[in-house]
């Protein structure tokens, strides 16, 4: 479990020490160990999937397990920057293993070429943290459940052309630390001139505060009862994009996929269909989403990619090295806006 | 009817397959950017970076391997994005951008510039390139978890250079020399002690204890007293640090006695300094000798550098630095000067060693070697994921302006953690060009205070002209009926010129320059102001700013943008060559910029943005929480507080 430091190798290298050292005098070398010592698992190696594995792979996780049974198309050589142009017709875990790998010798990177639903219970139990992008809502909400239940961190994330978001459960009882400067009190005796009788922030001393933050599982995060008047009294500040996604999951469980540009004309209709019946369903204004999102939800955008990646693999970061405070538990990014918003979706 | 190519109206994805667009910099941000251009579907990128690849690069500058260190960032970024996309047209360039060669004609080829900077100066010069050749321009910056996205267009927007940067700031001499009170201080001395034994000596950088402090008020008759006081008295010069080193032969043991003994006398009898303060304890190298101890060695959890020394361990390593440094010399023949880098052991070691005795001396807790690294260095953190977002947004704002949506631009910050109302990302609408801009107004102007008696024409052009108002190649003409030349940017022309005083050519309170650089495009009209009541140690003043030492007051995400400022040029706290800023000015204000609302509301955009502090409540950048106290970033204090160093290319990008 990833509360214990690695104790077979405790000690950084020299090496380790030299590639790592502008995000170690960031986030600090317990944070780098433990980061060492965490085994990831990665579904899903499109266009997000490859930012959130470069992010894992420079970050220096012990092991990332890159999961995907698709094949390589021609699209996805353009989609993402792991998977070399020769690589078509082959799997594209497998393609995308060599450049993974060559981004950072001392993680173990793996490719597995079978489909998620496919892998029995125990399979995710060996990981620290799972990341799943690119599956049906169902499917993230049986490995949620599963993964929860034993420890494991669970994240989710999708790019739909201009829009994306990531979700994390971390647990009911995620414990983290946050660095706090010291507050000097002003001593007059000892002091160093007329500054002294101030009460200093100490620029050289810190403290770690221990914290605790608790996540509610993606079922309840999608469920929510949106009839109840506390819930309507939030709809002014709830993200829409919430709404935004129930209606591009619902399309991914219908058709099997997501929407299409070379199928432009039917997907546009088929989402504003499926907007529509979501938003009757969820008992919520049918003004509150409009149609304007429907042209611009097409394709992974690779711009998105990078922004959702980052932030998604800036919090797997934190989550496995129980440092700073996590976001909870979604977050939603509008690239025609240029907003990225966090905000809790679950029971109180 | 929409069609689209992959997620892009077809318009765009054909404007972005004939478009040439320029990236400044491969390094952080620059690696990140040339990807996501190149997988958007932009097919002639011209990248340039003088730089070569290091190893500390190689947590985030992912286009970059091991095997690739020592070679041309823009180079080895070319080779790479090709791998994954061979149909790209891109030119690689290994050099900077400041050079003469890349002028207005040059910028011109393109449709969009996006920097991708760690330093001002380059910022600068490239804002003004764009706005002689009318290019839409990108800016960002990144540092730690921190980061943010402009866009620059002339007569639309502000341009780089708009809004005042507070400058690099610099810690009284005296406080250097006398009365440090922070590590910093003394990293800062050992620094400047350096250069004084072993680089280009410099008036500025004086070590030895100085007698003309005012607080002091030493009466200078009382010499008797002091025998064993330093050869300098106040600020006159008898025999150069360098040559009284060079006479002991470098002897480590008598120069560690001048140094953190004699010298620490000789503050001892300053004793009003010490009324207040707790006084300097003098080390001896002898004693020290006599009573060294095994140091103890703790179990190895941590990284052997950030292990701090003990004493004796300390004077060793003093010992065996200065000693090799005298080799380095040596080899280098006569008249030899050795700059310094933090990524030379014998040079770091050197100051971690006379920057933590002092810190000892003065009752201060001393620094690892990791810590002086950081400050001596001026090391920004840096990580993936921050640059990630930046490049991402970077491409997203490229969009716009490529599809003429201009006003949809916005300035975007990264914060930490969300605001008040959940952001993380946080548009704000761009603001109008300054009218009294001293760079992209349609007259440029600026007023200068200085002491016409007192500075030279090449510090005119160095630390005015050149440093302060970021021109590369500037020439000067006095408005005096004559057209009198007194800087020309040809080489040799002026030469003569260069350590005469301004008064010599007649230049007087209310003389008026015109200064033109040609490759900028760039005139500026500078009006003098002659005065003789300047701050100690400060050689000239912009009127219509707040003073040098003390950043003008600021709100908003301004705060946020000085961090990300880079290099030794910027506000931030730097031990290059000016001294960092006291600790407290390292505040790094998240406010609530309440852009958002207008934006949303359908206010009117066309004011500009408002950025007064007034009564906004602070948003805690780690918990979201309002205070109405000023709030500070968890980040370490050497992540927050230091600039990077002018080898390291880090992708520090200042974007104000």
């Amino acid at each position: 479990m990833i509360d214990m430091i690695e104790k077979e190798d405790p000690v950084i290298s020299e090496e380790e020490a030299a590639q790592y050292d502008r995000q170690i005098r960031l986030w600090g070398l317990d944070a780098q160990k433990r980061l060492r010592g965490s085994r990831v698992l990665l579904a899903g190696l499109g266009g997000l999937g490859a930012e959130v594995a470069k992010n894992l792979i420079l970050a220096g996780v012990k092991g990332l397990t890159l999961l995907d049974h698709e094949q390589v198309t021609e699209e996805s050589c353009r989609a993402q920057f792991l998977v070399p142009v020769t690589a078509q017709g082959q799997n594209r875990a497998q393609a995308s293993l060599e450049r993974g790998q060559n981004l950072n010798p001392m993680v173990k990177v793996h490719a597995d070429q079978d489909r998620v639903e496919d892998k029995p219970d125990d399979f995710f139990l060996q990981f620290d943290a799972v990341c799943l992008t690119g599956c049906s809502r169902d499917l993230m909400v049986r490995i949620d459940q599963l993964c929860s239940k034993h420890n494991i961190k669970v994240f989710c994330g999708d790019v739909y052309g201009y829009y994306g978001y990531m979700f994390c459960n971390l647990g009911k009882e995620h414990s983290y630390v946050e660095e706090k400067p010291k507050m000097v009190k002003p001593t007059g005796n000892s002091s160093d001139g007329p500054e002294a009788k101030k009460a200093k922030i100490d620029p050289n001393e810190t403290t770690m505060v221990k914290k605790m933050a608790s996540f509610c599982t993606l079922k309840e995060a999608l469920e929510v009862d949106w009839t109840t008047e506390k819930a309507k009294a939030g709809m002014k500040r709830t993200p829409v994009d919430y709404f935004m996604l129930h209606v591009l999951l619902t399309f991914r469980t219908d058709k099997g996929r997501d929407p299409d540009p070379l199928a432009f004309p039917e997907d546009s209709r088929l989402l504003r269909k499926i907007r529509e019946d979501v938003l009757e369903t969820l008992a919520v204004s049918a003004d509150l989403l409009n149609d304007d999102f429907i042209s611009y939800c097409f394709s992974e955008m690779s711009p998105v990619c990078a922004v959702v990646g980052g932030v998604l693999g800036q919090e797997v970061v934190k989550a496995l090295s129980q440092r700073d405070a996590p976001h909870r538990n979604f977050f939603f990014f509008d690239g025609r806006k240029g907003n990225g918003v966090v905000d809790y979706f679950g029971p109180n | 009817m929409v069609q689209l190519v992959g997620s892009l109206r077809k318009e765009l994805s054909d404007t972005l397959s004939t478009c040439k667009v320029l990236v400044v910099g491969a390094g952080g941000i620059g690696c990140e950017l040339l990807k996501n251009l190149v997988l958007t579907g932009f097919k002639n990128i011209d990248v340039i970076d003088l730089d070569t690849i290091d190893v500390s690069n190689l947590n985030r500058q992912f286009l970059f391997q091991k095997k690739h260190v020592g070679k041309s960032k823009a180079q080895v970024a070319k080779e790479s994005a090709l791998q994954f996309c061979p149909t790209v047209n891109i030119t690689a360039y290994h050099d900077s951008i400041m050079n003469p060669e890349y002028n207005v004609e040059f910028f011109r080829k393109f449709m969009l510039v996006m920097n991708a900077l760690d330093n001002r100066a380059a910022r600068n010069h490239v804002n003004r390139m764009c706005l002689a050749a009318d290019i839409p321009l990108i800016e960002s910056g990144s540092a730690g978890y921190l980061g943010q996205v402009t866009v620059i267009k002339k007569g639309l927007t502000e341009c780089y250079e708009c809004q005042p940067k507070p400058t690099q700031k610099t810690f009284p001499g005296c406080t250097i020399r006398n009365t440090p009170s922070e590590p910093i201080h003394c990293i800062v001395w050992a620094k400047y002690l350096f250069n004084q034994l072993f680089g280009e000596e410099d008036a500025d950088q004086e070590v030895s204890p100085d007698t003309a402090d005012p607080e002091a008020a030493w009466n200078p008759e009382d010499t008797a007293t002091h025998a064993t006081a330093s050869d300098k008295d106040g600020d006159i010069k008898r025999v150069s640090t360098k040559e009284w080193a060079r006479s002991t032969g470098y002897d480590p043991a008598k120069l560690f006695n001048k140094l953190f003994k004699d010298d620490i006398m000789y503050l001892l009898t300053m004793d009003k300094l010490w009324k207040t303060r707790k006084a300097p304890t003098p080390l001896d190298w002898q004693q020290l000798e006599n009573s060294a101890r095994p140091q103890e060695v703790s179990a190895g959890l941590g990284l052997k550098d950030q292990q701090v020394l003990g004493v004796w361990g300390l004077c060793q390593l003093f010992q065996l630095s200065v000693e090799t440094l005298r080799s380095q010399l040596q080899e280098k023949g006569e008249g030899a000067e050795l700059v310094w880098d933090k990524d030379d052991p014998p040079a770091l070691d050197f100051v971690t060693a006379a920057a933590n005795l002092r810190m000892h001396i003065f009752s201060m807790n001393m620094k690892s070697p990791f810590d002086v690294k950081s400050m001596a260095g001026n090391i920004i953190p840096a990580i993936a994921t921050t640059n990630a977002v930046i490049a991402g947004l970077i491409v997203l704002e490229g969009l716009k302006v490529l599809s003429g949506e201009l006003e949809s631009c916005r300035t975007i910050f990264l914060n930490k953690c969300p605001n008040l109302r959940k952001k993380l990302l946080i548009p704000c609408v761009l603001d109008p060009p300054r009218a009294s801009c001293y760079v992209c107004a349609s007259q440029p102007e600026v007023t200068v205070k200085l002491n016409v008696h007192k500075t030279t024409v090449l510090s005119l052009q160095d630390r005015i002209l050149k440093e302060r108002f970021g021109m590369v190649a500037p020439d000067v003409q006095i408005e005096d009926g004559k057209g009198t030349i007194l800087i020309s940017s040809e080489e040799g022309e002026t030469e003569t010129n260069n350590s005469k005083i301004l008064a010599d050519f007649g230049i007087r309170n209310g003389s008026r320059l015109q200064v033109d650089d040609f490759l900028q495009d760039y005139a500026l009209l500078v009006n003098v102001l002659h005065t003789e009541e300047l701050e100690r140690d400060v050689e000239f003043e912009v009127v219509g700013e707040a003073p040098d030492k003390a950043p003008p007051p600021q709100s908003t995400q301004e705060e946020v943008k000085n961090i990300t400022n880079g290099n030794k040029d910027s506000a931030q706290p730097s031990t290059s060559f000016k001294a960092p800023e006291d600790a407290e000015d390292d505040d790094i204000m998240i406010v609530d910029s309440g852009e958002e609302e207008e934006e949303e509301e359908g206010a009117s955009s066309s004011t500009a943005v408002t950025t007064s502090a007034s009564k906004r409540k602070h948003s805690d950048a780690e918990t979201g929480e309002t205070s109405t106290k000023r709030p500070r970033t968890d980040q370490s204090s050497a992540a927050a507080a230091t600039n990077d160093d002018d080898n390291d290319d880090d992708d520090i990008i200042a974007l104000d």
